[in-house]
């Protein structure tokens, strides 16, 4: 009877709510495979988990997992409202306060989602897959990004539209641009509501 | 022969049962094998004694019998004997495996007795071990004692310090009551100290007074001396003025001469003055005069200025003139064209007006041109169609002709065939005809008129075939008839269409030019565009880079993030960490100074020590703190303690006892008359040996009690009391 049941969701396609959630857990995940691979945090302060089908890396450390469970749930409700354009995961040396590295997920959101509620017609599995192969591209990154010599921090930056109240605890940053990146175009998944486009870039090697 | 087969039947039995010692039904097998031997022997004899006399028999049988009991006997008693032979051997087997049996009891037994040994020699050792263990701890619990005594001598000894301590106390509270003792002195200095400086005070009084009555002699004087610079100042100046008039006195002299000289002069005046009227009033005239002219001059120049106008106005009016002429040959040009045009324009604005109109006009040609431009593509197109109708037309005419060939030639062949056919069918009647002249009608008229008929049918047909295949021709002709109409209609229309595009092509001639300027504007406007894509294609590059690299619209976009987010924590962390570090670094760089310059080492070090443990430190300060408090407690209990202890010896005996300074006493009695009435004692020693009556104001007027008490009795407290009692009588008397 459940997995009728199952059976039936999964056949039923995706609504607004289910692909926030969907894009939201997609950016937990990825914002810790990038803390791992780029060795933001110790790489002893991550759990192995089971996730679309791949082994991930997921934080241990409290104080990071209740940070990013916070932006987490306030990206799902901006997500469900269709008013954020952009993530980005800026990662800067603490010493220089330089910025090496940022990791931008393009959001471009079907806003007659709102108006409509029918679902729409693709399945949680089809989605999962092209997230898998997003979240394989960032972990593969590694191979040619910049080593990371100084002890680095990250930060999450949201861009949404410009009528949205700053809710409490949160705050107006600039863009936090790199002075001289390059940039690379990684894979994009859609839920046919919201689509992921991933990309990186990287201060330039001064030293060729 | 028969005890041999007997012994061997005996011996079997023996065999077996020796093969086999625990079978009991060997016994009974011997028993059965002798009745069957009896029988057997039995049967024999009966056998044996038949063929022999029977009298005889008898005896002899009896006899046998007798033999054979007696035998019988024997072997019974034989067989008794191997039995119980064979029970002796059972018996001594049995015996023997009891000894066997014994033997291995003893050896177990004997083995279980070595174990035994063993295991007692390990307990002994065992034993020993633990003996040794016991002593050991004797020792150590003699030790033990030993420690114990040691930690209750140093028990003792911490008691005993506690005892020094203690008594340091005291010592500290003694040192205290005479360091109040020191202060109560030095209170008794400072108001000695005051009473001088009141004196002193007193002293300056009377030099402040003398020297005001000094300052104002002073004052006097200056005064005088004042006065006295004034009138010399007064004397300078009179002199001054004594000169000045002498000076003066001179001038005036001179001034007299001088009013001589005037005096004569004086009298030409009145002539003068009436000269001087004269020349004013010529004067004053020929003022006016010079104004007059003045006015004129002005006069004179505006008219110049007037007249040079009037001449250039002259001049212009001349040119005007010429103009005008000029104007007028042109009006009347323009008259005389509108005479000639027929048009009426009379006026410029008529002129304009008309402009307008055939602009106008010029606008809606232009519109109707293009309209036609368009028409006559349309036209064109129409034309192209039309020709091209017109060939597939004429392809369907030739068609039609090939077909009508084609139908006329089979018409002819036809037609040929009818001729043929009949021509056969006339032969054929001619062969009837003749077969009938030949042949009776009567016998074959029905047969020949059934041909006949058939023939008939045959022609008949062939007629109605004749008449379809007409019926087609004549279709086939009308069919061509309508084609060549239409050709016909189409050759017309073309013809027409040419004479449209002859028309056209006039029009086109005018049109090309515009055309082809169009065509530029067409071709500039392709490559402005194509420029244009490129801009834009390279825009979009930038965009998508800048896009990439984190671009926004700020308008659009807002950026917003967690306030505290993991960077600004760890910059925080950062900042507070190297601020630890610079002070410890400027710490150190002090230390290293102090080093240097060969400073107090041990405070230093004292500062490392405490730099580097300051959780010892702390504990440290808590133990101070701790300490000062108890000592500071104490301090409040003994004052509170002393403070009583002094009210109620006060009370109790009459003298309030104060230490002035050390080992010296002051008694103060409750009853004194003054104030300062005290007597001093003073001990040998600090530990309050003797003491001894010092001498104070006081004392001097009880010498009687002194004498009678401390001379002759030598006893301070009879002399106290003494006192006591003495004087509170006087109080109470009082």
């Amino acid at each position: 009877m459940a997995a009728q049941l199952q059976l039936g969701r999964e056949h039923q396609g995706i609504t607004l709510r289910g692909s926030a959630e969907l894009v939201a857990e997609f950016f937990s995940y990825g914002i810790n495979s990038i803390l791992y691979q780029r060795g933001i945090y110790p790489p002893e302060t991550f759990t192995r988990v089971q996730k679309y089908g791949l082994t991930l890396l997921v934080t241990t450390d409290p104080d990071l997992a209740n940070y990013l469970n916070n932006v987490t749930e306030q990206m799902k409700e901006w997500l469900y409202k269709c008013i954020v354009q952009r993530l980005v995961v800026v990662i800067s040396s603490i010493e220089s306060g330089e910025v090496l590295e940022r990791w931008q997920f393009d959001i471009e959101c079907d806003k007659t989602a709102k108006d409509d509620n029918g679902p729409r017609e693709k399945s949680q599995k089809a989605i999962q897959d092209e997230i898998r192969s997003v979240i394989r591209q960032i972990t593969a990154t590694v191979t040619f990004l910049p080593l990371l010599e100084s002890a680095c921090a990250f930060d999450l930056l949201i861009y949404t539209d410009k009528d949205l109240a700053v809710p409490e605890k949160w705050e107006e940053s600039g863009p936090q641009f790199i002075a001289n990146s390059e940039e690379v175009r990684l894979r994009s998944f859609t839920t046919t509501i919201h689509k992921v486009n991933t990309s990186v870039a990287y201060k330039k090697d001064s030293v060729p | 022969m028969l005890v041999g087969l007997r012994a061997g039947m005996l011996e079997l039995p023996v065999g077996r049962t020796m093969e086999d010692l625990e079978n009991n039904t060997t016994v009974f097998s011997t028993l059965r094998s002798l009745n069957n031997f009896i029988s057997q022997r039995m049967e024999g004899v009966s056998g044996l004694a038949t063929p022999g006399s029977s009298q005889s028999s008898l005896q002899m049988q009896y006899q046998q019998r007798m033999q054979l009991e007696e035998q019988a006997g024997q072997i019974h008693s034989k067989s008794q004997l191997l039995q119980v032979e064979w029970e002796k051997m059972q018996m001594e087997l049995s015996h023997k495996r009891a000894r066997i049996e014994l033997e291995k009891a003893a050896n177990t037994n004997a083995r279980n007795y070595e174990r035994e040994a063993d295991r007692n020699q390990e307990l002994l050792t065992r034993i020993k071990q633990y003996q040794e263990r016991e002593t050991e701890a004797e020792n150590k619990l003699k030790e033990q004692m030993e420690m114990n005594k040691s930690y209750k001598k140093s028990m003792e000894t911490m008691s005993k310090k506690l005892q020094e301590k203690e008594s340091k106390l005291a010592e500290a509270n003694e040192t205290i009551t005479v360091l109040k003792g020191k202060i109560s002195e030095l209170q008794w200095n400072i108001m000695n100290q005051e009473m001088q400086m009141t004196s002193q005070d007193s002293q300056k009084q009377e030099l402040m007074e003398q020297l005001d009555v000094e300052k104002k002699k002073w004052q006097e004087a200056s005064q005088q001396i004042q006065t006295l610079q004034a009138s010399q100042s007064l004397l300078a100046e009179y002199e001054q003025k004594i000169k000045d008039l002498e000076q003066k006195l001179s001038q005036q002299e001179h001034d007299a001469l001088i009013v001589k000289n005037m005096k004569a002069e004086l009298a030409r005046f009145p002539k003068m003055e009436r000269e001087l009227r004269q020349l004013r009033e010529e004067n004053a005239y020929f003022r006016e005069m010079k104004e007059n002219n003045g006015l004129l001059k002005e006069e004179v120049e505006g008219l110049q200025r007037k007249l040079e106008r009037y001449e250039k106005v002259q001049a212009q009016l001349v040119t005007v003139e010429l103009e005008n002429e000029k104007l007028l040959r042109k009006l009347q040009s323009w008259e005389k064209l509108d005479q000639s045009t027929g048009l009426n324009i009379r006026t410029p604005d008529d002129f304009s007006r008309q402009i307008v109109a055939l602009q106008q006009r010029e606008l809606a040609l232009k519109e109707q041109n293009s309209t036609f431009m368009s028409s006559a593509r349309m036209l064109e197109k129409a034309r192209r169609q039309l020709q091209e109708e017109v060939l597939g037309v004429q392809s369907q005419l030739l068609d039609e002709k090939k077909k009508r060939e084609h139908q006329e030639a089979l018409v002819r062949r036809l037609q040929k065939r009818v001729v043929l056919l009949t021509k056969e069918r006339d032969g054929m009647r001619a062969i009837l005809e003749s077969y009938d002249s030949e042949l009776t009608p009567a016998e074959h008229s029905p047969q020949l008129s059934r041909r006949m008929r058939e023939a008939e049918d045959m022609v008949q047909k062939l007629h109605a075939h004749n008449t379809e295949l007409e019926a087609q021709l004549s279709q086939v002709l009308e069919e061509v008839g309508n084609h060549k109409q239409r050709a016909e209609m189409l050759e017309v229309e073309m013809k027409v269409l040419k004479s449209q595009e002859c028309m056209a092509e006039q029009s086109t001639v005018i049109t090309k030019e515009e055309v082809d300027a169009l065509r530029l504007k067409i071709e500039e406007l392709e490559s402005e565009r194509s420029k244009l894509e490129e801009e834009k294609r390279s825009l979009e590059m930038q965009l998508e880079k800048l896009t990439l690299q984190g671009d926004y619209d700020p308008s659009r976009t807002k950026v917003v993030h967690f306030s505290m987010n993991p960077m600004s924590l760890a910059k925080q962390q950062r900042k507070e960490e190297q601020q630890q570090l610079q002070e410890e670094c400027e710490r150190l760089r002090e230390l290293v100074r102090v080093l240097k310059g060969g400073g107090s080492i041990s405070g230093n070090l004292e500062g490392v020590g405490g730099f580097q443990s300051p959780q010892e430190v702390a504990e440290l300060k808590k133990q101070v703190e701790s300490a000062e408090l108890k000592n500071q407690r104490l301090k409040e209990v003994f004052q509170t303690k002393i403070q009583e202890f002094r009210k109620v010896c006060y009370t109790l005996t009459g003298y309030q006892i104060d230490i002035t300074t050390e080992n010296q006493y002051r008694l103060s009695s409750i009853y004194a008359e003054h104030q300062g009435d005290c007597l001093l004692f003073k001990a040998s020693s600090s530990s309050g040996g003797k003491m001894q009556l010092l001498e104070t104001e006081f004392s001097r007027t009880i010498r009687e009690l002194i004498e009678l008490h401390l001379l002759r009795q030598d006893s301070i407290p009879a002399f106290l009391s003494a006192l006591t009692l003495d004087l509170f009588s006087r109080q109470t008397i009082a």
